[in-house]
């Protein structure tokens, strides 16, 4: 391991040490094994380790994963929030991990930090396109689709999520748009009017939503664990909310990311969306859709603008560039729906 | 000059490869090195292609504002009116070019982020975004994070 790399394993265990601590103050002999940083996670820090400790209660052993805040981020979210959520999801049947302590000031851990269970089961971001049999593909595809409309039918009522998360005032269409102009005016570092041209539509031609229910914001394989031919976990829910469901369903459908989302020929935009409208009985509007894609792409240039501004900083260690590549989609989209 | 430039710059990718990618084991940062390196090899191509594309796009630029001129608020079009005036930097002058790409961009979003455009309007709107983003020199490169490792 690099010095520097040393350097950041130490802290995050003298940080979570003194975090068990602080919630389980009989807590003694704490130990951690097999502590590592995974490479991916664009946003965050990922650390996983295996910790065991002695209480009042006896001998405990978890398999945990740290989420800690990375210097440079492409995603401004609050971990109290994602935190509360988490504890709020407690029970619900969906395969959310357990959240266990949380550092909201990063007083312990040198940076917002949020540790939770670490799920069983491996990452593959392009599993759909992978060397599956096309039958077992189709199966997750389903299942994924099928898990996105369970996170759409958790009573976020009984749960008090809007006190977690707040409900949109208006329509969730203009609210997300909002969240996300606001982020696109803080990194910006050049003016981008193909960005600009593409957000006055999106004021324009904002839908109305069929339902308000909670919303993923980063729904994709990238996000969950599979176990054998199970998805075991669905992690990452920093960005989720209260909006539109379709949020989700054009985030998964829209062209940019087929390779992560639909199986050409066999589990592409049709297909996913009559095995949602099955699914969930809603009506799902073409046009609005069609404004979920053309957002989900301008929010994806939005974060490359972020990385940028961030790799500019000093503060993020991969190289972006302004997303010229997503320009094209978008005015597709857009002619499509004029 | 030799080395070239774009000799140098290859030759960096081959020595951080070579010499030093071997000795990284950690996974996050040899994960960081791939993607510098594929970066480095991107630049390398694109680099000779910059003064040209930034004299090319505030050429199409400035045109396409004299054309929405017309239907822009006076103040803005007053503006729009100034920057057409300027003379456009020599090609050798890359930081000039820029900045002259930051100003007439700029322009061009105060004239597009409010109300809608006529149909004729809009088709040269798209016509020019869509041709600055296929010639566009610098491109990102994707590199994936280092294979999964079960929990």
């Amino acid at each position: 391991m690099e010095d520097s790399a040393k350097s950041a394993a130490a802290q995050v265990v003298a940080g979570l040490q003194a975090l068990i601590r602080d919630a389980i103050p009989s807590a003694r002999d704490i130990r951690f094994a097999g502590l590592e940083r995974a490479a991916g996670g664009l946003s965050r820090e990922n650390w996983s380790l295996d910790a065991s400790w002695v209480d009042e209660g006896g001998t405990h052993s978890h398999r945990l994963m740290l989420m800690r805040d990375a210097a440079g981020t492409l995603l401004s979210t609050d971990r109290m929030r994602e935190f509360a959520l988490l504890q709020a999801l407690d029970g619900a049947a969906l395969p959310a991990p357990r959240a266990w302590w949380i550092d909201p000031d990063g007083r312990r851990l040198g940076a917002p930090s949020l540790v939770m269970d670490r799920m069983p089961g491996t990452c593959d971001y392009l599993v759909l396109n992978g060397e599956r049999p096309l039958g077992q593909r189709l199966e997750l595809a389903r299942g994924f689709l099928g898990l996105m409309a369970d996170i759409h039918a958790v009573d976020w009522r009984a749960r008090g999520l809007d006190r977690v998360l707040g409900t949109p005032k208006g329509k969730p269409s203009l609210a997300e748009l909002a969240h996300w102009e606001a982020e696109y005016r803080r990194v910006k570092l050049e003016p981008h009017p193909e960005l600009d041209f593409v957000l006055a539509w999106m004021r324009r031609s904002a839908p109305e939503a069929e339902a308000i229910v909670l919303v993923h914001g980063d729904f994709k394989p990238g996000n969950a664990l599979l176990d054998g031919g199970r998805i075991s976990a669905k992690l990452d829910w920093e960005t989720a909310h209260l909006g539109d469901p379709l949020e989700d369903l054009g985030w998964v459908t829209n062209p940019v990311r087929k390779r992560e989302h639909q199986i050409p020929g066999d589990w592409e935009r049709e297909q996913i969306v009559a095995a949602y409208r099955q699914r969930t009985g809603r009506r799902v509007d073409e046009a609005a859709l069609r404004w979920w894609n053309v957002f989900s792409i301008w929010k994806l240039a939005v974060i490359q603008l972020t990385a940028v501004n961030e790799f500019v900083a000093g503060r993020y260690d991969r190289v972006f560039q302004t997303p010229t590549w997503l320009y094209r989609p978008m005015f597709q989209l857009m002619e499509r729906s004029a | 000059m030799r080395p070239t430039v774009e000799e140098q710059l290859l030759g960096t990718c081959r020595i951080l490869e070579q010499v030093v990618a071997p000795c990284v084991g950690d996974a996050y940062a040899r994960t960081m090195l791939d993607g510098l390196v594929a970066n480095l090899r991107m630049l390398t191509a694109a680099l000779p292609a910059v003064p040209g594309f930034l004299q090319d796009d505030n050429r199409a630029t400035a045109a396409l504002l004299a054309q929405l001129q017309p239907a822009v608020a006076p103040d803005l079009a007053a503006a729009m009116d100034t920057a057409l005036q300027s003379a456009e930097p020599q090609a050798t002058h890359l930081a000039a070019l820029e900045a002259r790409n930051r100003e007439l961009r700029e322009l061009l979003s105060q004239a597009l982020g409010g109300t809608e455009l006529t149909p004729a309007l809009r088709e040269a709107v798209l016509a020019h975004m869509a041709s600055r983003a296929a010639r566009s020199p610098m491109r990102y490169v994707s590199t994936a994070p280092s294979p999964p490792k079960a929990s």
